[in-house]
């Protein structure tokens, strides 16, 4: 061997046994019986979640009055107070702040009294009072064109005037009759439109738009320790005082620290979680849920059976389909198009069968399934089409469980018996039908060519184009190529174009270039359908090759039936049997005219990590829905218990 | 003609390049089918579960116009856009992170993309360069013949399996760097400066693992070429030694054609490394790009290709100036 061998053999075994010994103390290793975050706070009292968006662009930005402010980093559910939250297991709305639900004033609805709890205090030691309440709907009102939070139109447009009465009380009278007070100066869903500022702190500001509010002064039991500027995590501590935050009468949060941050891709982030580093994840591949349950048992799914995932969101995707440009303006043709879809297919191909087929356009949930769902089913099993068929499939879970057996799965991963099976894969969905997709397209003059495919009256291919998340969406990616599959089996020569995040809204919002589009339009939480459905009326449809963006009515859909029904919802308690019912009609008008090809429940897929806390909601210990960036994450973080490791 | 005709004359072509790209980067991106406007409004949607209503989002719409200065005709907004930047180097506020001002993001962004590529694309370049020529001059050295066979194998692997690659040994396997990096909270400062080097090393690793392959090959075929020449057989024949005729004959002339190669990397720098910063979680350029053309944000995406443009074209101009100190043999007349 000569020198210069012999002298690159002896660099390279330097660097290797320099390399060994600098892993013995890397932050990793060193401090293995007494872990700590990268952050520097110790591993078991620290909550680490996923963050829902990745990266933020705006981590210094906290102000609640701007749209972009840092808001997946847990300021909805740590930092701020709402009046009424909801309930995610019941769906029921409770107070917060507020002390008790509005006492309605006058017979029109439109005149409210809200009482404050007392003894709410902001983070600064100073007191939450009306005057903060006061104060944020007249900057609602003062800088409406300079603030870009969604609830600020919301609000103005909602609310006619307000007035303090006392230093925990004050009133407000709406613009129109108001069923929905709660849900509007709360919480429906995810989010409210009325987020309550500091008036001690704003009123200081020059210019309220301009002012960042980093390390806000918070309502919630959590303050921002630190961040991370170029947006990839922050750290939340829990306050001393928790008890006079705005849900401290819940109870004392568990985690003294909060972690929420970026993992990098799902690579890196299935690894991360086998090795602990996390303990919830968001929206992680099924794929790689199960690779990293195979490496570590710590790691489990909302439920140890199929479909593993909770169903529980309140979004489901859909096709959506532009019913003002023909052919698909013709109930005959949407018709054709649900019944050549083979959903049964779609899922196992795209979801590994880990799906929840609603044939409604909403969410099959446990609080939705008992108003809409199991009323409508004797409807759906006797509905026909004009021509006497009989579309609905009542027994499109049984099968789907029959396929994932055959294909290798067991039964303990498998629901047993009807009602699990139907909890599990949903209570039915339409029949695949393409013979039955090709009497009605025949009958408006669409008919298939010598090379099995459709043609138009005019002799050309019917070629509509389906447009699809690229790949900022994956399972939905997945969803749509499958669907397209499916079509062109069929004999419907579909194009599927993917298409990037800034250009699906576009697509989804003008006439001009939307033809179907894989989608998510129908959110429907609680009974309340208003919320979604409110703006189907004629006055935001727009002529079929519009190249204007619509501000409503995202189905296209021209039925005054609906509008009527939807007209006199508006003047109705949520809550009432004439609201429900006018709901259900709504719901057999969505399907008698197929306006919506509703697919399935947005397979929400939260893995979580029980090896530093346990006590998660699932299947079999449900106290709330199981997501990070809901109000669910306050129920959480009260239940969830440290391991002690 | 003397240099100072030259660097004028070059120094004017520059200028001219920086305006057609300006004024390309302003009109392209118009072409889109993407309206920011109703990027945003789909976000508040989503954020609002879909009940924002046909009012609420007419109102909204109408104050993001205002905002957002997209009123009035395109040819004004492009005489604007180019008073902005030629006076006050300003780019206006980002749509998709209005009203934070682009420059502020740019700016940001721009030291830990630099930072990270500068440095590795040098290292690969010296690197890459050192292995490759010690690979041409000892071409019949078996131990030569194994670092070409490196630059051969490390070359074809395509980045992103390489950085997979990289990461499960020394991240997971042999965890000592992390999974997922934690810059701290602060930013880029000298005080933080250990641990933002601990957190930078998976992706730099990979970087130089990727660019030096190439150099590798490209400096072996060089030197074994340069090699050959007669000034360089005339060498051996002198008695010249072996580390005299490496450096001061073969790699002197070889390294000409890299040095190109290296002042125009430098240059494309500024683009940022999108697949770096996606895959180790890394702060730069490359995201903020990525991010502008995703949500249609007209005023971001400005700011970040107008930064590119200047980078490349300033490369360029430095190096057709600088090319003499490294070949005496360019005069210009």
């Amino acid at each position: 061997m000569n020198r210069k061998t012999s002298y690159l053999s002896q660099l390279l075994l330097f660097a290797l046994i320099a390399l060994s010994l600098s892993s013995c103390f890397s932050p990793n290793v060193q401090n293995q019986n007494n872990p700590t975050t990268s952050v520097g706070t110790p591993r078991d009292q620290t909550l680490i979640v996923q963050n829902f968006d990745g990266k933020t662009d705006n981590a210094d930005i906290m102000n609640p009055l701007m749209g972009n402010y840092a808001i997946w980093r847990g300021f909805r559910e740590l930092g701020w107070g709402y009046l009424w939250e909801m309930n995610t297991a019941t769906g029921q709305s409770y107070p917060e702040l507020a002390d008790g639900m509005p006492q309605v004033l006058n017979p029109q609805h439109t005149l409210f009294r809200v009482n404050l709890k007392h003894g709410i205090y902001w983070s600064d030691g100073v007191e939450f009072t009306a005057d903060d309440v006061i104060y944020t709907l007249d900057t609602y009102f003062k800088d409406k064109s300079k603030l870009t939070y969604f609830g600020v139109p919301v609000i103005t447009s909602y609310v006619k005037s307000y007035k303090q009465l006392d230093r925990y009380s004050f009133e407000v009278e709406t613009v129109n009759p108001a069923y929905d007070f709660v849900t509007t100066m709360g919480v429906y869903t995810w989010g409210s439109a009325f987020n309550i500022v500091p008036k001690h702190v704003f009123e200081k500001q020059a210019d309220i738009a301009a002012f960042k509010n980093t390390y806000p002064v918070t309502l919630g039991p959590y303050t921002v320790k630190s961040f991370d500027p170029n947006g990839y995590w922050q750290l939340w501590q829990r306050r001393p005082d928790w008890q006079r935050s705005a849900w401290g009468w819940m109870g004392e949060p568990k985690p003294k620290y909060i972690l929420y941050k970026d993992f990098g891709t799902e690579e890196t982030r299935t690894l991360a979680f086998i090795k602990n580093e996390y303990d919830v994840d968001t929206f992680m591949s099924p794929d790689s849920i199960q690779a990293a349950q195979a490496k570590n048992p710590a790691i489990t799914t909302f439920s140890p059976t199929m479909p593993y995932n909770d169903m529980g969101d309140a979004c489901s995707y859909g096709i959506l389909m532009n019913q003002e440009k023909a052919p698909l303006n013709n109930w005959q043709v949407r018709w054709a198009l649900a019944l050549s879809l083979n959903l049964q297919s779609v899922g196992v191909n795209a979801l590994n069968g880990q799906f929840r087929a609603s044939a409604l356009p909403m969410s099959d949930t446990h609080i939705l399934r008992p108003i809409y769902f199991t009323p409508l089913l004797p409807w759906l099993e006797s509905f026909k089409l004009p021509d006497g068929y009989q579309p609905f499939d009542p027994n499109f879970a049984t099968e789907l469980t029959g396929k994932l057996k055959s294909m290798g799965m067991s039964d303990s991963q498998l629901p047993q018996g009807d009602q699990a099976i139907s909890e599990a894969f949903g209570l039915g969905w339409w029949k695949y039908d393409p013979a039955e997709a090709e009497r009605l397209l025949n009958s408006v003059g669409i008919k298939k060519n010598s090379n099995g495919f459709y043609t138009l009256p005019d002799g050309s291919v019917w070629q509509p184009e389906l447009v699809i998340p690229g790949d900022w969406n994956k399972v939905m990616e997945r969803i749509g190529f499958s669907i397209g599959d499916s079509w062109k089996k069929a004999g419907i020569n579909v194009n599927v174009r993917q298409q990037d995040n800034g250009q699906f809204t576009t697509v989804q919002n003008t006439n001009s270039l939307l033809t179907m589009e894989l989608n998510w339009n129908s959110c429907v939480f609680n009974a309340n359908y208003l919320n979604s459905w409110r703006s189907i009326q004629p006055e935001n449809l727009l002529p079929a090759n519009s190249t204007s963006s619509i501000n409503g009515n995202a189905f296209r859909w021209n039925n005054p039936t609906v509008f009527s029904l939807i007209k006199s919802s508006e003047q109705m308690e949520e809550n009432s049997p004439q609201f429900y019912e006018n709901g259900r009609s709504i719901i057999q008008q969505f399907i008698k005219d197929m306006a919506y090809i509703n697919l399935m429940n947005i397979p929400t897929t939260i893995p979580t990590n029980s090896y530093y806390w346990k006590n998660f909601p699932k299947q079999n210990n449900y106290y709330a829905a199981p997501y990070t960036w809901w109000s669910s994450f306050k129920m959480i973080v009260l239940h969830i218990q440290p391991t002690g490791k | 003609m003397g240099f100072l005709q030259y660097a004028a004359k070059r120094i004017g072509v520059y200028f001219l390049v920086l305006f057609i790209g300006i004024t390309i980067t302003f009109f392209v991106p118009r072409l889109m089918p993407t309206n920011p406007i109703d990027n945003y409004i789909s976000q508040m949607q989503s954020r609002a579960g879909q009940t924002l209503t046909p009012e609420a989002t007419r109102q909204l719409r109408e104050s993001l116009e205002q905002l957002y200065g997209l009123k009035g005709s395109i040819f004004t907004q492009y005489v604007d856009y180019l008073k902005r930047i030629v006076l006050h180097f300003d780019f206006g506020p980002s749509l998709s992170s209005y009203p934070r001002p682009v420059s502020e993001m740019v700016f940001a962004a721009l030291p830990w993309t630099v930072g990270l590529l500068l440095t590795t694309t040098v290292l690969a370049w010296l690197l890459g360069n050192l292995i490759g020529l010690i690979a041409g001059y000892f071409h019949n050295n078996r131990a030569a013949s194994v670092l070409e066979v490196l630059g051969v194998v490390l070359y074809p692997i395509p980045y992103y399996i390489l950085a997979l690659i990289v990461i499960l040994i020394f991240a997971y396997v042999w965890p000592v760097f992390p999974l997922a990096a934690t810059f701290p909270s602060g930013g880029l400062t000298f005080a933080q400066f250990g641990t933002i080097l601990y957190n930078s090393a998976l992706p730099a690793m990979t970087l130089v693992l990727a660019g030096f392959g190439w150099n590798i090959l490209s400096m072996k075929s060089l030197a074994y070429a340069t090699k050959e020449e007669p000034y360089a057989v005339f060498a051996r024949l002198k008695g010249t030694s072996d580390w005299t005729r490496m450096t001061s004959y073969v790699f002197r002339n070889a390294m000409l054609p890299q040095i190109t190669s290296l002042v125009l990397s430098v240059g494309t720098i500024f683009s940022g490394a999108l697949l770096t910063e996606i895959l180790f979680s890394y702060p730069g350029l490359g995201l903020l790009m990525r991010t502008a053309a995703g949500s249609g944000d007209y005023n971001l995406l400005y700011g970040t290709i107008t930064m590119s443009i200047i980078a490349v074209a300033s490369a360029g101009l430095i190096l057709d100036l600088i090319y003499p100190l490294f070949d005496p043999r360019i005069r210009y007349r």
